[in-house]
C-alpha cells in the first residue's frame, strides 16, 4: 500500500505509515487498512445531504486536491448507526437530525447569497459560506447555535480525516504501536521507521499559516 | 510484592504466553441465578464496583456485578488506534446544558468492565489532607465526614495492588511509591527542563503503569494509547487488578447487563434486588443488599429513574441531594511549539506532575489551586486543539502537519462543588424507554481564576523550555459528586462509609460520593473509598449490625 500521497508540503519524505502495517496486531490492523478499502455505501444522508456534507467536508478538512480522504462517507457511516460522541448541547436536536438541519441551512444560505446550492458554488464562494458561519460564534444561524453547529461539523470531519494514514503520512505520525511499542522516545530521537521533519522550522503558527 | 499477592492475586491471574485474558478463569465463573439472593448485587464494574466486588468475595460473600458494557478482552477488543476506540466509552445519548456544558463520551465516560479506568491516562495521585476539609480550612467546598488518616492506609494497600510507579512524593502527606519512576519521553523532558529553569518542582509519576514486571503482567512498552486502552496489560484498570482476584473467589460478573431500577419494598423501606436488561430481556436480581456503582452521571439517572410510592422524587432522593453538587476538574491544556521534534506521542501521555500549586496561597484572589501534568494527545484530539484556534480549511492542515514539534501540558483545576450543577432527568428516552440523563454545569468566578491562573503557569512553563509559541484549549476533565458522602441525610446521599441514609441495605461506592475533587485525577480515590467501605461493611456483618 505504499504510494498514499496526501504530503501536501513534504515535510516528511518518504514516510508511509502503511509499510509498516506488518508490525501491527491484527485487530488494529484490520480496524485501519478498512478505512483504505471501500468503504460502506451511504445510508444516512440522502444522495442531495451527502453532497453538501461532502463539499462542506472537503471546505473544512482543506481537501482540494486528489487523493482525498472520504471524509463524507467516514461521517455518513457513522451516523447511520448512531455512533454519537455520547451528548448533544440541549439546544441542539440529535446528531443525525442536527446534521441534517445545518446541510439544509447550509444550502439555503448558498442560495440566498449567490443564487445557487451549495455544492455547485465555487470554492471561493462555498469559503465564504462556511466562514460566515464561524464568524456569528454563539450568535444565531438558522435557529441553531453557531458554535453548536461548528463543533459538530469540525468534530466529525477531523475524526473521520485524522483517523486515516494518509492524514498520518502529513503530519509524520506513525500510527498503531503494538506489539511493536517505542524504543527511542526523546527530543529529536527518531525510530528507524520515523522520518524527520524536512521542514523543521517552517513554523506555522510564527509565519501565519 | 509478595504480600500484595496474599490478599489479590490478579496479576498472577492473568496469563503469562503473551495473551492479556484468563479465558479459563472467565469460562469457569460461577453464576448465579436471578432467584438466587445473592448477597450483593453490583451495579457497574469500574473502580468502585470492581473493588468492592474483590473485597467482598474474598470475605465469602456471594456477589454478583452487573455492568451494561462487555467483558473486555484486550487483545480482541481493543486496538492501537485513536478513532477505533469509540466504542471504550459510553455513548448512549446525554444532553448536557448550563453555561458551560460539559462533552460526556471520551472525555470522562467509561463503558464495559474496568469502566473508565479502561480508558483514563493512569495519573494516579493521592488527595490531600486539606481535600476532606476545605470549608473549615478555605470557607468553600465542604467537609467530608472522613478525614484523610482514615483514607491513608487504603490508599497505601491500592497503590501496592495497581502498582503505582513514581518519585518519592513531597507533596500533601508525603510518600513513596512501589514502583520506580518509568523514563520520560520528549514531553516530559520538555515539562522538567522548563519548571526547573523557574524554580517550580516537577516529580515524574505517579502513574499506575508497571516499571518491571508485576505477577503476570509485563512492562510497560511505551506505545502512547493509553487512552485506548492498554493491549500490554502494563496500565492498571479494575478488569486486570481486581476482577481475575474476584473470579478467582467465586464472584460473578455479568457484562452486557444494564439496570433500569433498583426496587424497594414499600413496607419495609429497604432494596430487594435489581432490575435489568439483558440480550432484549427485562430480568430481575434478588440481592440482600445492592451497591450501585454506575458513576457520577449513571449513579444518580438510576436512582432519579427508581422512584416510588415511598420515593416519589427519585430513590434516596428525600432531600433533593441526588445528582447535586457534581464536579469536573477545570482541565485547560497548553502546548508549546519547539523546533526540535518532541513527538509527544512515543511515551505515555502520563509522565510528570507537579502539585506545586495544589494548595490555597493567600496572597492569591482564588481559593485552592491546580496541579498540571503531560498529556500527550494522539492525531484526532490534537486537531481539537488546533481547531479551538480557529483555524480550518488550509490553515488547519498546516498547523496540524506540524504535529510532531509540540509539547502538550495539561492542568487540573479545582472547581468548586456548587448544588445547581446537577444532574435530572431529561424528557429524552434511550432505546429501552429510560429518561436520560440532562447534566447542567456551570463555573463560578472562583472556577474561572483557577483555570486562568493554571493556564499562565503552563505557558511559562513551556517559555522557559525554549518554547517560541504556545496555544490554550480550554477543557474539562473527570467526573465526581452527585450522591454524596455528607454528616447527615439533609446534605448528602450517603453517610461516611457509603451507606444511603434513606435505605440501609443500599450503597454507592463510585467517585459520585466524593464531596470535593481537589486538583487529582479521581481514580486512585474512588478505590481508596470503597476498599474503606468495603472493610466497614465485612466488619458490620461479623459483628452482626450489617
Amino acid at each position: 500500500m505504499t504510494g498514499i500521497s496526501g504530503r501536501r508540503r513534504e515535510r516528511f519524505p518518504g514516510f508511509d505509515v502503511v509499510a509498516q502495517a506488518s508490525k501491527w496486531d491484527p485487530v488494529t490492523a484490520g480496524s485501519v487498512l478498512a478505512r483504505l478499502g471501500p468503504q460502506p455505501d451511504v445510508s444516512f444522508f440522502t444522495p442531495a445531504e451527502r453532497a453538501v456534507a461532502a463539499a462542506l467536508l472537503d471546505q473544512l478538512l482543506g481537501q482540494h486536491e486528489e487523493p482525498l480522504v472520504p471524509a463524507a462517507q467516514m461521517v455518513d457511516a457513522r451516523l447511520a448507526v448512531r455512533q454519537t460522541d455520547g451528548w448533544r448541547y440541549e439546544d441542539m436536536p440529535e446528531d443525525g437530525q442536527a446534521w441534517r438541519d445545518s446541510l439544509s441551512a447550509l444550502d439555503a444560505d448558498a442560495d440566498g447569497r449567490f443564487g445557487s446550492g451549495f455544492v455547485t458554488c465555487s470554492p471561493k464562494e462555498q469559503a465564504a459560506l462556511v466562514q460566515a458561519v464561524q464568524d456569528l460564534g454563539s450568535g444565531d444561524w438558522h435557529g441553531l447555535v453557531a458554535s453548536h453547529v461548528w463543533s459538530l461539523w469540525i468534530r466529525y470531519g477531523c475524526t473521520a480525516f485524522y483517523s486515516h494514514p494518509q492524514a498520518w503520512n502529513e503530519i509524520g505520525f506513525p500510527g498503531p504501536a503494538y506489539p511493536r511499542g517505542y524504543k527511542n522516545p526523546g527530543i529529536d530521537a527518531l525510530e528507524p521507521f520515523e522520518v524527520r521533519d524536512a521542514q523543521p522550522s517552517d513554523n506555522p503558527v510564527r509565519d501565519g499559516a | 510484592m509478595r504480600g500484595v499477592r496474599a490478599r489479590n492475586e490478579s496479576a498472577w491471574l492473568l496469563p503469562n504466553d503473551g495473551t492479556r485474558t484468563s479465558h479459563g478463569l472467565r469460562r469457569g465463573m460461577r453464576e448465579f441465578a436471578d432467584d438466587d439472593e445473592v448477597d450483593l448485587v453490583i451495579v457497574g464494574c469500574g473502580a468502585g464496583g470492581s473493588t468492592l466486588l474483590q473485597r467482598l468475595a474474598r470475605a465469602g460473600w456471594r456477589v454478583v456485578a452487573l455492568d451494561a458494557g462487555p467483558f473486555w478482552d484486550p487483545d480482541a477488543d481493543w486496538v492501537s488506534d485513536e478513532a477505533g476506540s469509540h466504542h471504550l466509552y459510553w455513548t448512549e445519548p446525554r444532553v448536557i446544558a448550563g453555561d458551560d456544558p460539559i462533552p460526556m463520551g471520551s472525555n470522562n465516560s467509561g463503558r464495559g468492565v474496568g469502566g473508565s479506568m479502561v480508558h483514563y491516562a493512569g495519573y494516579t495521585p493521592r488527595f490531600h489532607p486539606s481535600d476532606f476539609m476545605t470549608w473549615t480550612q478555605d470557607g468553600v467546598g465542604a467537609d467530608w465526614p472522613i478525614r484523610y488518616p482514615d483514607l491513608r492506609p487504603y490508599y497505601a494497600a491500592i497503590e501496592q495492588e495497581l502498582p503505582v510507579a513514581g518519585e518519592h512524593w513531597p507533596w500533601g502527606d508525603p510518600h513513596s511509591y512501589p514502583h520506580r519512576p518509568h523514563p520520560v519521553g520528549g514531553n516530559g523532558e520538555l515539562f522538567l527542563r522548563g519548571a526547573g529553569r523557574l524554580g517550580i518542582t516537577a516529580k515524574v509519576g505517579p502513574v499506575a503503569i508497571t516499571n518491571g514486571r508485576f505477577g503476570n503482567r509485563p512492562h510497560c512498552i511505551y506505545r502512547g494509547f493509553c487512552l485506548q486502552g492498554c493491549k500490554v496489560n502494563a496500565k492498571a484498570s479494575p478488569l486486570i487488578t481486581h476482577i481475575p482476584d474476584a473470579l478467582a473467589r467465586g464472584a460473578e460478573v455479568r457484562p452486557d447487563a444494564m439496570v433500569t431500577r433498583v426496587e424497594i419494598d414499600e413496607r419495609t423501606g429497604r432494596a430487594t434486588g435489581v432490575h435489568y436488561s439483558r440480550g432484549g430481556v427485562a430480568r430481575f436480581q434478588r440481592a440482600r443488599m445492592v451497591a450501585v456503582a454506575g458513576y457520577s452521571i449513571e449513579t444518580p439517572r438510576l436512582l432519579l429513574n427508581s422512584a416510588s410510592e415511598r420515593f416519589p422524587a427519585g430513590l434516596c432522593n428525600d432531600f433533593d441531594q441526588v445528582g447535586r453538587y457534581l464536579m469536573v476538574q477545570g482541565a485547560p491544556q497548553t502546548a508549546g511549539r519547539f523546533d526540535a521534534e518532541v513527538r509527544m506521542y512515543k511515551a505515555p501521555p502520563p509522565e510528570v506532575s507537579t502539585e506545586q500549586f495544589y494548595e490555597t496561597d493567600r496572597a492569591k484572589p482564588y481559593q485552592r489551586g491546580f496541579s498540571i501534568q503531560t498529556v500527550s494527545p494522539l492525531p484526532i484530539t490534537w486537531a481539537e486543539h488546533v481547531a479551538a484556534q480557529g483555524h480550518w480549511g488550509p490553515a488547519l492542515r498546516e498547523y496540524m502537519s506540524d504535529y510532531v514539534h509540540w509539547s502538550c501540558l495539561g492542568a487540573l483545576c479545582e472547581l468548586l462543588p456548587q448544588a445547581e450543577n446537577r444532574v435530572t432527568l431529561a424528557e429524552q428516552t434511550d432505546q429501552r424507554g429510560m429518561p436520560v440523563a440532562r447534566f447542567s454545569y456551570s463555573r463560578c468566578e472562583n472556577d474561572r481564576q483557577v483555570m486562568r491562573a493554571a493556564q499562565q503557569v503552563m505557558e511559562d512553563i513551556l517559555r522557559a523550555a525554549g518554547a517560541d509559541e504556545v496555544i490554550t484549549i480550554d477543557r474539562y476533565a473527570h467526573l465526581v459528586g452527585g450522591a454524596r458522602m455528607a454528616a447527615d441525610e439533609q446534605h448528602g446521599v450517603v453517610d461516611a462509609d457509603c451507606r444511603s441514609f434513606a435505605v440501609p441495605n443500599l450503597y454507592i461506592t463510585d467517585g459520585s460520593v466524593l464531596p470535593t475533587q481537589g486538583s487529582a485525577n479521581p481514580a486512585l480515590t474512588i478505590m481508596a473509598v470503597t476498599a474503606r467501605a468495603a472493610d466497614r461493611l465485612i466488619a458490620g456483618a461479623r459483628a452482626g449490625t450489617g
